[in-house]
């Protein structure tokens, strides 16, 4: 699996080979994940709730969701459409909660 | 743009013949129950779609006639307080999510985009199979929760009530919901992809359809927003059933946060339910008004921006729940945006309308009423935008009367409109033209009497979902309970000469309204791969001026203008391009 295309242009003509995910890749990222998420545990139990925990447990997280979405949900070998696609779903979630925040950031805020 | 086609003589290009009665067609090939449910043929699954949600249509209906009739009196006339409850929450449940939000995208979606871009199925027929036993799924969970036992609720199931007092089958309902909302964003994506990858030769994105442009805004509402709530949904059951404090505040939550989270979808699902049925509206109002669409890029592109800025402004249902003040100001002004679009389509469409050749045909009277109540609708909605008068007007009828308009006068207007021009092609039979013409003008009316009042008693401050009311306000709610019955009349009609035309109906040929679009180039009903050959797009959607279908083919005689040939659709007579305001798009 590791070896490089030796692919003739006959017996690949779309380059779906080269598409493939690598299985050797999959596993390591699944473990990668695992470990994050134990670390993400551990860090709660050791930190308790401070000032940071909350924002390294979201970044943990998010790195998760990156390497989700890069290798699993093909990301990697998505063209143009596919990572706009993924970029404006971001955006979306970027809507959501920044109209939140509008909410809650402002709400102790007396009028007048 | 430049005029692709260039018309030679009085009429454009002879009508294409009749395409010979095809000996296999979608509805013949196969009888078995099991060539129906493990059909993968995108037209079988738009039928499957279409018996079910005929099915929930009836059952929301019969909750709505246990409101109304317990509404004829002041303290409440037929059930008791607690049943109401679970009637109004059964009809909302019902309603919105097993019709409202299927209704078009799923039937007509399912049915009519391979065909109006000339493609042979959806991108993934597999999927669109899925997408239907996972509807049936979720429906069959949430509508025997709602009748065996029941929720009491609301259909918009706010906590700390649903999560912590109510005594009702919460759980099995929100989880039959959530099951199907995964079929809606199936069914979104398979549109989506299909108009994206499989447009025939020469359907360019200004040559499509504007059903298939509103259609991709819904799907795009739909993945973006269905999992929300589904996250939402999800929330709930854990909450009820672990006690783990999100929403309830005794146990830690947050109550406007369920909000938030739930309206970040449920608003945009307006526009999942209103916008189908615009798209169904232009294809209808061009088709009988003989006319090209006025303003076709901008009648497209305000669907996607319905789509896009109905993302910003759900807290407008909060008003009153305690968001900060500076927050409603913003999404009180956010709300006003999205009027821009709608009344952009309004606006194209009576100028479409404005010196066509109008014939008054069922589609055509539906998707009049449609234009008119959708107005009403609008309008009022804007009034409940404004913070100061919603202040007033929340959670009263009034409110009430404005979502009906849209949803009801709205979206199953163009239902039944979509409903009444596409069934020559569904099923191959043409219905009774009088029978028809007359349910429509009983559906308009019984909805006015119905609706109309409430937008007083609303104002005057009768609230909604409580059975009892003061007495003053009766005789507006006989009036409505009236209303409702002469509307199911109405509804039921259909029933009626729609399965009759099954049986005895008069054939309908391939193209029975001269309508332009590329569905029409296939028999009726269809042959099982839609086209015998892959048709080539030659010009915009709407070409009646001309005379002319997407192929650049001549149109045959619609129906119901009298055989003066002057007022044939040339290049002299009334309905032609020298005495008309057109714009062809090409
Ligand atoms: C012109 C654009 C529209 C505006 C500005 C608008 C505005 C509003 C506002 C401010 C409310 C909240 C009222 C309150 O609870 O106090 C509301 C409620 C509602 N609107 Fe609209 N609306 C519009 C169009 C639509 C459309 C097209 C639909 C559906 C097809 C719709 C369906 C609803 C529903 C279902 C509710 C009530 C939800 C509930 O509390 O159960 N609206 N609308
Ligand atoms: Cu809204």
């Amino acid at each position: 699996m590791a070896e490089p295309n030796t692919a003739t242009a006959n017996d690949d003509p779309h380059g779906i080979r080269q598409d493939v995910d690598n299985p050797a890749t999959l596993i390591l990222v699944f473990v990668v994940l695992i470990g994050l998420a134990l670390a993400n545990i551990g860090i709660s139990g050791a930190m308790g709730p401070t000032k940071l925990t909350l924002p390294l447990q979201l970044a943990i997280a998010s790195v998760q969701a990156g390497l989700v979405a890069y290798y699993f949900m093909h990301l990697r070998q998505g063209d143009k459409v596919v990572i706009l696609t993924a970029l404006s779903s971001l955006f979306w979630m970027g809507i959501l909660f920044v109209l939140f925040l509008a909410d809650y950031l402002t709400r102790h805020m007396v009028v007048g | 743009m430049s005029i692709a086609i260039e018309p030679q003589g009085p009429i454009a290009a002879p009508p294409p013949p009749e395409p010979d009665p095809v000996p296999v067609n979608y509805l013949n090939n196969g009888y078995s129950i099991w060539s129906w449910l493990f059909t993968v043929d995108h037209k079988r699954i738009g039928i499957l779609y279409l018996v079910s949600i005929s099915v929930f249509f009836l059952a929301g209906g019969i909750a709505a006639g246990i409101v109304r009739l317990n509404l004829l009196q002041p303290d409440g006339a037929i059930v008791t307080e607690d049943a109401y409850n679970r009637a109004f929450t059964a009809h909302g449940v019902m309603m919105l999510f097993f019709f409202l939000i299927p209704a078009v995208p799923a039937v007509f979606g399912n049915f009519f985009i391979p065909m109006m871009i000339g493609a042979k199925d959806l991108a993934f027929p597999k999927l669109n199979l899925a997408s239907w036993y996972v509807f049936m799924l979720g429906a069959i969970l949430a509508i025997w929760s709602v009748l065996a036992g029941g929720i009491d609720t609301g259909w918009t199931l706010y906590p700390p009530y649903s999560t912590r007092a109510s005594q009702s089958h919460v759980i099995p309902g929100v989880v039959g919901v959530f099951i199907s909302g995964f079929s809606s964003i199936m069914t979104g994506l398979n549109i989506m992809v299909t108009i994206h990858k499989m447009r025939a030769p020469g359907m360019t994105w200004g040559r499509l359809p504007l059903f298939v442009w509103a259609l991709y805004a819904t799907s795009l509402i739909q993945l973006l927003a269905t999992p929300v709530v589904a996250i939402t949904l999800l929330l709930i059951v854990v909450e009820r059933m672990m006690g783990i404090g999100i929403f309830d505040p005794t146990i830690g939550g947050d109550p406007i946060l369920f909000q938030h989270m739930f309206w970040f979808y449920s608003h945009p699902a307006v526009y999942i339910m209103i916008l189908p049925g615009m798209g169904v509206i232009s294809e209808v109002l061009t088709c009988f008004s003989r006319k090209n669409i006025f303003g076709y890029h901008a009648v497209a592109w305000s669907s996607v921006g319905i789509a896009v800025v109905g993302f910003l402004l759900w807290a407008h249902h909060m008003f009153v729940a305690g968001i900060s003040f500076y927050a409603a100001l913003l999404f009180s002004l956010l709300s006003m945006l999205v009027a821009v679009p709608s009344a952009i389509k309004v606006f194209n469409w009576t100028a479409t309308l404005y010196r066509g050749s109008i014939t008054f045909h069922a589609p055509m009277l539906f998707a009049l009423g449609f234009v008119v109540l959708f107005i009403i609708g609008g309008l009022t909605g804007l009034f409940l935008a404004t913070l100061g008068t919603d202040i007033h007007l929340h959670d009263t009828y009034f409110v009430v009367a404005h979502f009906h308009f849209v949803m009801v006068g709205g979206m199953v207007m163009g239902y039944f409109a979509g409903l009444h021009y596409w069934w020559p092609k569904m099923t191959g039979r043409m219905y009774s033209d009088w029978w028809s013409r007359l349910a429509a003008i009983i559906i308009i009316v019984g909805f006015f009497l119905t609706f109309i009042p409430q937008f007083y008693i609303g104002y005057h401050g009768m609230p909604r979902r409580y059975p009892n009311y003061p007495h003053e306000f009766q005789i507006f709610n006989v009036m409505s309970t009236a209303g409702a019955s002469i509307l199911g009349i109405g509804y039921l009609m259909p029933v009626v000469y729609l399965t009759l035309s099954l049986f005895y109906g008069k054939k309908a040929s391939a193209n029975p309204w001269s309508a332009t679009g590329l569905e029409w180039q296939c028999p009726s009903p269809p042959s099982v791969h839609n086209f015998e050959k892959t048709p080539v797009v030659v010009c915009g959607p709407y070409e009646y001026a001309i005379g002319v279908d997407q192929m650049g083919r001549g149109l045959p005689e619609p129906p119901g203008v009298d055989d003066n040939p002057a007022r044939r659709s040339g290049i002299t007579g009334p309905a032609g391009p020298m005495n008309k305001e057109t714009e062809v798009v090409g």
